[in-house]
């Protein structure tokens, strides 16, 4: 067992803007400094295991997002380091990335190329069928898409990629139950493949199903480590 | 290569979206330099009567023009208009307002596939000088991808700089021989022109294009010039402002 992804004190620091100042008005009256250092990831450290999967939770604004693109390299770590061996799939949020004026296939063709994929007729294809989206649907600008639409585009897209670690932003509780089921059975057969699931819930029972360990984040710090279901019982805890 | 592949998906998206649900699509691409040359005809042309061929003389400016303010234009928006792009696959930044310099290219290539049949009869000579037209278009490329990075990344903290550009644009404009030629210029003014670095590219265009001549390699040098100090302060600055990008889109 490799350890794929390896955090070693992260943390993160934002220059945000508290007192809401966005024009010079706003500067004048309100006399204060527009940009602040906010620290948004605080001292994190964990290790993710080939084929092992990792739930984070935490409250809204805890700093999940942010430390899911950490990850994925899109933001550096201010502090700390990250070391990642192995390739990561693009984070699955609701409708990251599509361009909505699009068509679904042309948001495919054009997702798969912007993460250095080879496109072709097949590959299409098969997210296609995975969707289970009608051609019909495909064919529409994803502007008229409903969430559930827009969560099975996504992931069908998401889940063509042969990655070692697959990062899940909360994209499962819109899906009817029957994709639910299918994204289940995929995340499961890609353990069993040896790949490695990241996965953000806000529903314990969920992460509890899908993941063996979990951690727990809060105003940015890493509080809670451990079995998933321990740290699902102390999510619960907190409210 | 990837990154070619991504450049060309961005590009080709780009092409689709902005005529996505106009009647006549790429159409209108031609039609704005059209407009713009009617009105100078209708407005100069009994001015410059002097001006031998004085279409030629115009459209060599006008094309040229429009394709460094379309790549201004679009790549000052082009990291903002990709927040969710950036915020979800890692990509350098540097790729959106590259893909607005291909994808004008693609403009500017049908442009000038109808601009050397039409100026045929309006006195356009076709000579060996045309293959100047490639290296002069390349450094005008990197010029123009240079201001557009440059006020991309600034764009991202103050979206004044948006509302900056195209305020200034007719300034810029009306201050490059586009319409009128460089004599207008009274003596003690001159220096405004030569402010301007679009004037200095301009005028090469229209060695090949107008003169059907080489270019002077005096001016060509200086516009490379221009064009690599251009790269080099605009890349430095970009270096300097891309790490907080995502905090600000």
């Amino acid at each position: 067992m490799s350890v794929l992804l390896d955090l070693q004190h992260v943390s993160v620091r934002y220059r945000s803007n508290p007192a809401g100042i966005f024009s010079v008005k706003d500067l004048l009256t309100t006399m204060a400094h527009p940009f602040q250092t906010k620290e948004i990831l605080n001292d994190i450290s964990f290790t993710l295991q080939q084929g092992e999967s990792l739930g984070i939770v935490g409250r809204n604004g805890s700093g999940k997002s942010t430390l899911l693109r950490t990850i994925a390299g899109i933001i550096k770590p201010s502090k700390g380091q990250l070391t990642t061996n192995g390739s990561i799939a693009p984070i699955l949020a609701l409708g990251a990335g599509l361009e909505q004026e699009l068509t679904g296939y042309e948001n495919i063709r054009l997702l798969l190329s912007l993460y250095g994929r080879k496109i072709n007729a097949s590959s299409v294809e098969k997210i296609a069928a995975f969707s289970e989206l009608d051609d019909t649907t495909l064919r529409q600008a994803v502007k008229c898409y409903s969430s559930g639409m827009l969560a099975r585009l996504t992931f069908s897209i998401s889940f063509s990629q042969h990655c070692d670690i697959f990062i899940i932003d909360e994209v499962l509780a819109v899906g009817d139950m029957g994709f639910q089921a299918k994204c289940m059975q995929k995340i499961s057969d890609l353990k069993k493949d040896g790949r490695s699931v990241i996965f953000v819930s806000h529903f314990p029972d969920e992460v509890e199903k899908i993941c063996e360990n979990a951690i727990l984040l809060e105003q940015g710090k890493l509080i809670y480590q451990g079995s998933s279901s321990a740290v699902c019982q102390e999510y619960k805890n907190l409210f | 290569m990837p990154f070619i592949n991504q450049l060309y998906a961005l590009s080709k998206r780009n092409v689709i979206l902005r005529y996505k649900h106009s009647l006549i699509g790429f159409l209108w691409g031609f039609i704005k330099p059209f407009i713009y040359l009617l009105i100078f005809i209708v407005i100069f042309s009994a001015q410059f009567s002097s001006v031998k061929n004085y279409v030629l003389y115009a459209t060599s400016g006008i094309l040229f023009w429009f394709f460094f303010s379309n790549i201004v234009s679009q790549g000052i928006q082009s990291i903002i208009q990709a927040s969710g792009i950036i915020k979800s696959v890692k990509l350098p930044a540097l790729l959106f307002p590259m893909a607005e310099v291909t994808t004008e290219l693609f403009n500017l290539a049908l442009a000038l596939m109808v601009y050397f049949i039409v100026m045929h009869w309006f006195g356009m000579v076709y000579t060996v000088n045309l293959i100047w037209l490639i290296p002069v278009l390349f450094i005008f490329s990197v010029f123009s991808f240079s201001i557009a990075i440059l006020m991309a990344a600034f764009n991202v903290y103050f979206r004044d700089i948006g509302i900056l550009w195209n305020t200034i644009q007719p300034a810029i404009f009306y201050l490059t021989p586009i319409a009128y030629t460089e004599d207008l210029i009274p003596e003690k003014f001159s220096w405004v022109i030569r402010l301007n670095p679009v004037y200095y590219f301009i005028k090469l265009f229209r060695y090949p294009l107008y003169d059907a001549a080489a270019p002077d390699m005096r001016l060509f040098i200086q516009c490379t010039g221009i064009s690599a100090l251009a790269l080099c302060i605009s890349l430095l600055i970009f270096y300097r402002l891309k790490n907080q990008f995502i905090t600000a889109i």
